[in-house]
């Protein structure tokens, strides 16, 4: 076990930020955070990375408990902060070196393991240029540089793509893929669901302070949705669709909607194929059938949205 | 010390390329050419406002000098004392009176100056020479071919006490008080460094490394001493170099003035920084202080705030002022000792309160 935290409350003043917090990160996994905005990600995080001292509860980190400088452990951890860390007006060679340097890493390695980072974030042309002239995706990409330098056995990424192009969003995600397939462990936290689908092995949702449901995405969804929906489209007008669709086992609502018709089931009907029979005659255009995703997982499990605050948070 | 070396370099490396820091290192300087071209002008502009300088006067009743002394065009310059040769020197000496001049019996003059940082002075003595001057041409006049100086039977020697070298011109002046407002301001290098490397996220993921508190706040702490008191060696040099400022003999005594400076205000602005936990409010205060110290002290034009200068004279400008001008040209020890030791006690009371607040605030 590399890390976890057991029932850590933290308060800010009236506010409750963790509430009971639970959480265990396993040797080698990558580990998905999954909150909406205000969840208590980042104070999990900085619970757990010690810059903030939790008001009751445990937390260890390899072994240790977190408790004062940790200074053993902090040095196998690799932190990418939510927001940008960086000294904006030094090099991008600069900051790596840097942060280099507080790990311990020092001389021909530290040359070469910056070289190694430029190269695999796809910044060794801009190297010696000050991030404040980067794009918001270089940015990003050297901020996460800065946490691997030492080469960390555990990573830790604060919604590393917030606020970015698609292309930078897909380097980062293949990086932290790379990073797990060699073996780091990885809690990567974002309120982003098509990235913790891919990127994860396990997931925890949070809200409101406390872990709302563990497993992996498949085990999640499956868990936690109740419906499936499929559309129809078809292309003559068809009055006795809906009625006819209906009798089928495990249809509970028909909504038509001009020449489609949207069929909302229980979970696990298995009727696929017999919509598509009552249909049988007429020309079918298309046949759409919604997979559940972590989204509605949330959803059906919060009863929220997870991005409906408008808030990014970037 | 891998921790402490490395955030040193950093925040080295980062206030050489600031805004805040650049501003301190060409805006100041720019500021001083400006100051001190303005100071030399008035210097030699006819309508600058005088105070009467006090002098003492040891001259024959009724003879040329008293009358000199007394006619419209002189008399505003001065405030009399009429005394003999001996009270005179005395008078000089306990600085009642800013100098003095004695008539000697074969007619010379001599005038007994204590060493003032004042534009009064410096025209008393320049009223005086010119009265010998006058006086030399008009005998010129009177014995047509002869040797001036023997016709006048006079001879002006200009002596000054009690140890100056010379009395400070405005250049001197205002090199020494805008220098330590210089180094007074650099405190905001301080208030950008520690909040970037300490209290921003950039400090917050350097929080997160393997480096002690103490590593990381002494390297932040001195990258912004070291770059501010090189920054100030800057102005100093080239006040030295274009202006030809005098900087007297006791270079180290003035150089520690300097960085007692420097370490106050790094104490201060971060001691304001803890306070208010604000970067803007901090650099805010910092300011104003630093401007009402700069202000109280005669830093920007000489003032007298009459018996509050008896509590002005420990501002943090005015106790620099009193060790570096009387390293130059001569000042009472015990008071410049007191004020270097008060700069550097002041600068350490404000980073055990910064380090007390601190603590409660990173705990
Ligand atoms: N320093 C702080 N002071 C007061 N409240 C805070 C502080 N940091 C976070 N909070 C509050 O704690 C809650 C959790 O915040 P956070 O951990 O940042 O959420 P997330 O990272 O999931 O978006 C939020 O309601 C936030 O407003
Ligand atoms: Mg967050």
């Amino acid at each position: 076990m590399v890390a976890s935290m057991e029932n850590i409350v933290k308060r800010y003043q009236a506010h409750t930020a963790l509430d009971h917090m639970n959480l265990t990160i396993h040797q080698g996994e990558t580990l998905g955070l999954l909150g909406p905005n205000g969840a208590g990600k980042t104070t999990a995080i900085r619970v757990l990375t010690g810059l903030t001292t939790a008001d009751a509860g445990e937390t260890r980190l390899f072994g240790t408990e977190m408790k004062g400088a940790a200074l053993a452990v902090k040095r196998r951890i690799g932190v990418v902060p939510q927001d940008l860390a960086l000294y904006e007006t030094l090099s991008a060679r600069d900051n790596l070196n840097y942060f280099g340097r507080l790990y311990g890493v020092r001389g021909h390695d530290l040359k070469n393991r910056v070289d190694e980072v430029l190269e695999l974030l796809g910044l060794t042309d801009v190297a010696k240029k000050a991030p404040k002239k980067f794009s918001g995706g270089m940015k990003r990409r050297l901020n996460i540089g800065c946490a691997i330098i030492h080469r960390p056995e555990l990573l830790i990424l604060d919604e590393p793509t917030v606020g970015i192009d698609p292309q930078s969003r897909n380097h980062i995600l293949s990086f932290v893929e790379g990073m797990a397939k060699a073996g780091t462990t990885v809690l990567y936290t974002s309120h982003y669901m098509e990235e913790v689908e891919r990127v994860c092995s396990r997931v925890l949702i949070m809200d409101a302070g406390h872990v709302i449901a563990n497993g992996s995405v498949e085990e999640l969804t499956k868990a936690a949705i109740f419906e499936e929906t499929v559309t129809l489209e078809v292309r003559e007008a068809a009055p006795d669709l809906p009625d006819s669709v209906k009798k089928v086992q495990g249809v509970q609502r028909c909504e038509p909607d001009g020449r489609s018709l949207t069929v909302t089931s229980a979970a696990g009907s298995q009727n696929l194929a017999r919509i598509i029979e009552c249909a049988a005659p007429y020309v079918i255009l298309s046949v759409a059938a919604k997979r559940p995703t972590l989204e509605d997982a949330f959803l059906a499990l919060t009863g929220k949205k997870l991005r409906d605050n408008g808030g990014e948070g970037i | 010390m891998r921790g402490f070396l490395a955030t040193f370099a950093v925040g080295f490396k980062s206030l050489w390329k600031s805004p805040v820091s650049v501003f301190i290192l060409i805006a100041f300087p720019i500021l001083l050419i400006l100051i001190l071209g303005t100071a030399l002008s008035t210097y030699i502009s006819a309508d600058i406002e005088l105070e009467p300088a006090p002098m003492a006067v040891a001259a024959e009743e009724g003879g040329p000098l008293r009358a000199f002394l007394a006619s419209p065009d002189i008399s505003p310059f001065f405030e009399l004392t009429y005394t003999d040769a001996a009270e005179a020197e005395a008078l000089t000496k306990s600085g009642d009176v800013i100098c003095a001049v004695v008539e000697g019996g074969d007619g010379s003059l001599d005038v007994l100056s204590q060493s003032q940082i004042s534009f009064t002075a410096q025209i008393a003595l320049s009223i005086l020479d010119s009265y010998q001057r006058i006086g030399a041409a008009a005998a010129a006049a009177a014995t047509e071919g002869g040797d001036i100086a023997a016709a006048l039977g006079m001879d002006l020697s200009v002596t000054d006490m009690p140890l100056g070298k010379r009395a400070p011109s405005a250049t001197d002046y205002y090199a020494v008080t805008m220098l330590v407002m210089i180094l007074l301001y650099t405190g905001l290098n301080g208030v950008e460094l520690f909040s970037k490397g300490m209290l921003s996220d950039t400090g917050r993921r350097a929080r997160t490394a393997p480096i002690s508190k103490a590593a990381l706040v002494g390297g932040l702490l001195a990258a912004s001493t070291v770059t501010s008191f090189l920054q100030g060696m800057v102005t100093f040099v080239f006040s030295g170099v274009v202006y030809g400022v005098y900087w007297g003999e006791r270079i180290p005594l003035v150089l520690a003035t300097l960085f007692a400076v420097v370490l106050l205000s790094q104490a201060l602005c971060l001691f304001l920084l803890m306070l208010f936990r604000h970067p803007g409010a901090a650099g805010g205060a910092a300011q104003a202080f630093f401007w009402v110290s700069t202000f109280v002290s005669g830093g920007y034009t000489k003032v007298s705030f009459g018996p509050a200068d008896a509590v002005f004279q420990y501002a943090p400008n005015a106790m620099a002022h009193t060790v570096i001008f009387g390293s130059i040209f001569g000042g009472n020890e015990g008071k410049m000792m007191f004020c270097l030791a008060a700069l550097f006690g002041l600068g350490l009371l404000f980073y055990v309160l910064s380090f007390i607040l601190g603590r409660r605030r990173f705990s």
